[in-house]
């Protein structure tokens, strides 16, 4: 057992009360600390069916347990929150959470003693939360109403001081368009699936923390000594002199393939979005906290229409992405989007380019007209893409339908979201990833087995292309599975290749829910930088529990059931973790047809080979084939009974 | 390593990318506990650009007896270690 607890700050806008309260290490430990208890928070907190936009919504923000110590890319916070994003056509809402880095906002609250923030109910007037060691208080916030995020934060932290981080959503959030995000510390975006509309709901415009406490782990020297190894072991990682020149943008080699959506050539492409264009607008590269890689930017677009324009995120795969999709060439017409995205209204860039893109092609073919738009001309040209993407940030016009996203689209206009050309819907949610290019690998099996851990993804050494067998293998050796485990997840079948994604998937799901918990950055696993059994040794050390790897992995389990049963009461099943169809029919690309075939490129897969792997991800996971439920056994097992919905009852 | 109390700290600004590891590492060093407000640094922001650059505190900085924790846990080179007979900081763009 963990040998001290965490603290939990409450904030109840509804009341207009904060109050914190200690958690002992015998509650804290069964689900690691971090996001993994954020998660039991939930469960308590959090009734089923309350419409997410409602007052009884619960948001909690978690800094992973090792946040604010200085090991690998230790900087990440996870939200979770019942999301806006209508996930079905009987309106469902699943329970979701997405995790961010930052430099300020993490440490901020662990500092002032803020574990987890929980807020509930729903202020009146627009506030802000404010979290220092003396916990939490609200704050009127209506100056900063309307305005965008970059004002705010900078507003904010001249108030309070340079050590102050700040998550503050925009004039999206404020507005409540279902896929607006939150942005922390100005470059790093927390909240695909809606947090930013959550807050706005709230009325929370933004959460500035700052403190003073130290952050104490239980072994010093081994905690140090097992962190200085694993900072040495980045330091010298081949590949790092080339990614802290381009950020995030270093791994355009990769993404190249995975997120190309076969319109241009792949020459073209990167003659317009390649990594030489990215140096024309990059300005500098800023690491998270305790991050010896780095990849968030600073651009400025140097000439024409947006000249001396800066911004700061990461601009690259959105804009690369989605100049393709919608035919833009120019890259700083597309990055200034992004700049506008990230700095003034939080809007999800990923979303609604899609959203766009799919809209202006049904107008294209007639399948939308002037009468669905309140007379709008959907054209295929950039003013008009800069028009619609301020119109959905205020819910303008033709804006407020896709403010509402993909399932509105259907409903009002029968435009139905697995018509889309790219990478696919599930839960009313778009994918960053298209499977026809990337291959069929565990990433892609979390796209539709939601609620999966974030952060972009599950990121193991299966999301780059052509690692071998041994390279995958050796990976899954360090996760303290029994040999038989390992073994079924290596045994080769006809509709999975040589390994299968299923089986393999379940344990990737878990150990990023471990990742999550921490607040690890999943680029240091994705890169073989740190193994599952470092972070056991990291987690130990840190909090003085002791841990096998195997242990460790079981606790990602429990909080990958948590969540589901949350997301089971909440009326989903099996048939909603249904594939995209787009997946199934071949992507004509200028260099060939693409089908989406397994990882090793040996066989098209159908409809039915992904069923059959559906199939072993439920029975590894000790779930009913059938229905996509935990079953009864398994939550005793993992002591999750007293959460059991009525369907497992 | 002969242990010294003096020497010179060289800080190379431009060189910063703001991930805070020489504050975690010098409150730790010095107080075996991460809290960068009792760090020996300070983290001077420049909000219109996110642009950082550690400022070290000199009657703060001991420099942890000729052997400076912040230089070893800056992975991007800004700050740098020079034996020398008195003790000094210099700040480099």
């Amino acid at each position: 057992m963990r040998a001290s607890g965490e603290s939990v700050c409450y904030v109840d806008l509804t009341k207009g009360k904060c109050w914190r309260e200690e958690m002992p290490p015998e509650a804290i430990s069964p689900y690691l600390g971090g996001s993994g208890f954020g998660w039991a928070l939930v469960a308590k907190h959090l009734l089923p069916k309350v419409d997410p936009f409602a007052p009884e919504n619960v948001v909690t923000i978690n800094p992973g347990v090792l946040v604010g110590t200085r090991t690998l890319g230790s900087s990440k916070i996870t939200a979770i929150t019942k999301f806006p994003t209508i996930a079905s056509e009987d309106e469902k809402f699943y329970v979701g959470s997405c995790t961010g880095g930052g430099r300020y906002f993490g440490i901020g609250l662990k500092q002032a003693g803020c574990d987890h923030l929980v807020i509930l109910g729903q202020a009146e007037k627009p506030v802000t939360i404010h979290v220092t060691n003396a916990g939490a208080s609200i704050e009127d916030a209506s100056q900063f109403w309307g305005k965008g995020i970059e004002e705010t934060s900078i507003e904010l932290v001249r108030r309070f001081g340079d050590d102050t981080g700040v998550l503050a959503i925009g004039t999206a959030g404020e507005n409540q368009v279902r896929s607006a995000l939150a942005i922390v510390d100005r470059t790093n975006s927390l909240g695909r699936g809606g947090l930013g509309a959550i807050l706005g709901s709230k009325r929370v415009k933004a959460i500035a923390a700052h403190g003073t406490g130290g952050i104490s782990v239980a072994e010093p020297t081994a905690f140090n000594g097992l962190s200085n190894e694993l900072l040495e072991r980045a330091a010298g990682w081949p590949r790092r002199e080339h990614w802290i020149k381009l950020g995030l943008a270093a791994g355009w080699s990769t993404f190249k393939h995975t997120q190309n959506p076969g319109i241009w050539r792949k020459e073209r492409w990167d003659g317009l979005y390649g990594e030489e264009k990215r140096l024309e607008t990059l300005n500098r590269v800023i690491a998270c906290a305790s991050c010896p890689l780095s990849c968030r930017l600073r651009w400025v677009i140097p000439d024409g229409e947006f000249a001396g324009e800066p911004g700061l995120g990461s601009p690259y795969s959105k804009s690369a992405t989605s100049g393709q999709l919608l035919n833009v060439e120019d890259d700083r017409k597309m990055i200034h989007l992004v700049t506008e995205a990230n700095s003034l209204t939080g809007i999800d860039y990923y979303t609604t380019a899609r959203l766009i893109d799919f809209v202006t092609r049904m107008f294209e073919q007639g399948r939308l007209t002037k009468s669905d738009t309140s007379g709008f001309e959907l054209r295929r040209d950039y003013p008009t893409y800069k028009e619609l993407f301020r119109m959905t940030a205020a819910r303008e016009g033709f804006g407020d339908v896709l403010a509402d996203g993909w399932m509105r689209l259907k409903k009002e206009f029968g435009l139905d979201p697995q018509e889309y050309w790219y990478a696919g819907i599930c839960k009313g949610m778009d994918f960053i990833y298209d499977a026809r290019p990337s291959k069929f690998h565990p990433l892609m099996m979390t796209f539709f087995t939601r609620p999966r851990p974030h952060h972009g993804g599950t990121h193991t050494r299966t999301n780059s292309r052509n690692k071998t067998i041994e390279e995958i293998r050796e990976q899954v050796e360090h996760w303290g599975l029994p040999k038989g485990t390992v073994e079924r997840i290596f045994t080769e079948t006809p509709y999975s290749g040589k390994f299968n994604v299923g089986r393999y998937t379940r344990y990737a799901e878990d150990l990023m829910r471990v990742k999550n918990a921490l607040g690890l950055c999943t680029i240091y696993t994705y890169q073989a930088l740190m193994f599952a059994d470092e972070m056991a040794r990291l987690y130990n050390a840190a909090t003085g529990d002791d841990l096998s790897t195997g242990e460790l992995v079981l606790h990602g389990e429990r909080v990958s059931n948590l969540a589901k049963i949350i997301n089971v009461r909440e009326g989903f099943t099996r048939a909603d973790d249904k594939p995209p169809e787009v997946w199934f029919r071949p992507m004509d690309a200028p260099e060939g047809r693409l089908e989406m075939r397994d990882y090793y490129d040996t066989k098209v897969l159908t409809e039915n080979d992904v069923s059959k792997i559906l199939d072993d991800y439920y029975d590894e996971r000790g779930w009913n084939p059938k229905t996509g439920i935990p079953c009864h056994e398994k939550l005793l097992e993992l002591e999750l009974h007293e959460y059991a919905p009525e369907q497992v009852k | 390593m002969i242990k010294t109390t003096t020497g010179r700290l060289i800080v190379w600004v431009d060189r910063c990318r703001g991930c805070r590891s020489c504050q975690l590492a010098c409150s730790f060093t010095r107080l075996g506990e991460f809290n960068p407000s009792r760090s020996c640094i300070t983290l001077d922001r420049d909000l219109e650009t996110e642009r950082t650059a550690p400022m070290i505190k000199p009657l703060c900085c001991d420099l942890c007896e000729g052997e400076p924790a912040c230089v070893d846990a800056c992975k991007y080179g800004v700050i740098e270690f020079q034996p020398a007979s008195e003790r000094l900081i210099d700040v480099r763009m």
